[in-house]
């Protein structure tokens, strides 16, 4: 487990070059995170130093993008915290979407796409996907671009099947995907609306009007100011009474939030914009 | 004096694990961090069941929260468990290591960076290596490194592990880790 340890120092030299040469500010991201993300870097593309990486940085386009896509966190599976999938269908997603006129989800961080396959994957057995509106944005264009095409890591399979059946439990995840050349394939069809966009690091443009944000698990990476002023931008693009579901351990909890957001479902962290 | 106590471990530590608990005062002057692996779906019905017989509070804490005395933190399901410089939780769905999430190695590593000498990692009953690195780290920064004896363990390779990575400062049963812990004082 040996690595290249970063200080402190190095790593607000990273940040400051990260936000004078390209439209990405991760100075409000977690310190800790952000320093063990490029030391992660570092050691995966063979760097020798603070230096050598913030050369790369400033003169290769391309390896900033590598860069991008290392520092957004995969999901780990598909239908991860199964209870909270067997909630939407259940109770959430049929009678709300019925309902509603144009029903628009948005997933700000589409990372390596697990979440928003099970969504989808969710939404077919439903037969509703022909009801919503799916936005999915990423910082990483690498990941996004992954994603469009439905790829995702096979080597997750047992475990995205296993979650699967505690959805689901007499059908079958390999109707709705192929395993080809020991890539994973989300079928086509499932992805063919879903409007994409790029991100920077902060969210400086965003969807209006949305009813369903899934952001599960992206909070953990910031530090408590950028928590609070991304919770109030979501807060600013859904529509009163549309929701927020946010990772099983992150929580709502800035000054004043239970002004903004009041907490509809415990057990599986989703939270409802205030009337 | 000490500030705070770790412990590690999975197949094995389950009963280990409310022994301690159920020994420990509730006003118990520092915190306990436990990194136990487990089924990764069986979400409900741990904690509960290590609280049960617990004088201290057994939580599975949220993102950011604050460390206190008297209380037992367990790695949630499915997250790496961090502690942060200012003894506050950070968790994370960061890449397994060794197939593990939550890593005792990463919670032991980022507990030995903010406690140093004033930190007790306890490595128990197990059937992997995780945390043998994580209790070097302790021990390196002069923390107490402590190990459950293997022959009294249900499953020794993870204490075995840690004993061939560290020279340990105490190879205990788990009576002895239990008088060990009372005896801390703040």
């Amino acid at each position: 487990m040996s690595k290249y340890e970063l200080g402190i120092v190095d790593t607000r030299n990273i940040l400051k070059t990260i936000q004078e040469h390209y439209d990405y500010d991760f100075r409000n991201y977690a310190l800790t995170f952000f320093k063990r993300r490029l030391e992660y870097i570092i050691k995966k593309y063979n760097l020798k130093s603070a230096d050598h990486l913030i050369k790369e940085i400033i003169n290769n386009e391309s390896f900033f993008q590598l860069f991008l896509k290392e520092i957004c966190v995969e999901n780990t599976e598909m239908f991860r915290d199964p209870s909270l999938w067997r909630y939407l269908m259940n109770n959430f997603l049929t009678p709300i979407i019925q309902k509603s006129t144009s029903y628009k989800i948005w997933f700000p961080e589409v990372s390596s796409g697990e979440e928003l396959y099970s969504l989808v994957i969710l939404l077919a057995e439903l037969n509703l996907l022909e009801h919503v509106e799916i936005h999915a944005s990423s910082i990483s264009e690498i990941r996004m671009n992954k994603v469009k095409q439905g790829v995702f890591d096979s080597s997750k399979m047992e475990i995205n099947e296993a979650n699967f059946k505690r959805v689901f439990r007499n059908k079958d995840l390999n109707d709705y995907c192929t395993i080809k050349n020991g890539e994973g394939y989300i079928n086509p069809p499932l992805l063919e609306n879903i409007k994409f966009f790029r991100q920077n690091a902060i969210f400086g443009q965003y969807p209006r009007k949305v009813k369903l944000i899934m952001w599960r698990n992206q909070m953990l990476y910031y530090n408590q100011i950028l928590k609070e002023r991304m919770l109030k931008t979501m807060n600013s693009c859904l529509v009163a009474g549309g929701h927020l579901i946010i990772g099983l351990n992150e929580k709502i909890d800035y000054w004043n939030s239970n002004s903004d957001f009041i907490l509809v479902e415990e057990n599986n962290s989703v939270y409802r914009k205030k009337l | 004096m000490y500030q705070a106590v770790i412990i590690g471990g999975s197949a094995g530590s389950f009963k280990v694990i409310t022994s301690i608990l159920s020994a420990l005062p509730k006003n118990y002057p520092v915190p306990l961090l436990l990194n136990l692996h487990r089924l990764k779906h069986v979400r409900s019905g741990f904690v509960e069941a290590l609280a049960l017989k617990s004088n201290i509070p057994v939580v599975e804490p949220y993102d950011k929260d604050s460390i206190k005395p008297a209380t037992a933190y367990l790695a949630p399901s499915n997250y790496h468990m961090y502690i942060e410089l200012n003894k506050k939780i950070a968790l994370s769905t960061e890449e397994a290591i060794n197939h593990s999430r939550p890593s005792i190695d990463l919670s032991f590593i980022t507990a030995a960076q903010t406690y140093h000498r004033n930190l007790v990692g306890i490595i128990l009953s197990g059937a992997n290596k995780d945390g043998a690195w994580g209790l070097k780290k302790i021990k390196d920064e002069g923390g107490t490194a402590i190990v459950q004896d293997p022959k009294e363990c249900e499953i020794s390779t993870m204490p075995q592990a840690a004993l061939n990575t560290t020279e340990v400062n105490y190879v205990y049963s788990k009576d002895q880790i239990i008088n060990f812990l009372l005896k801390i004082k703040q």
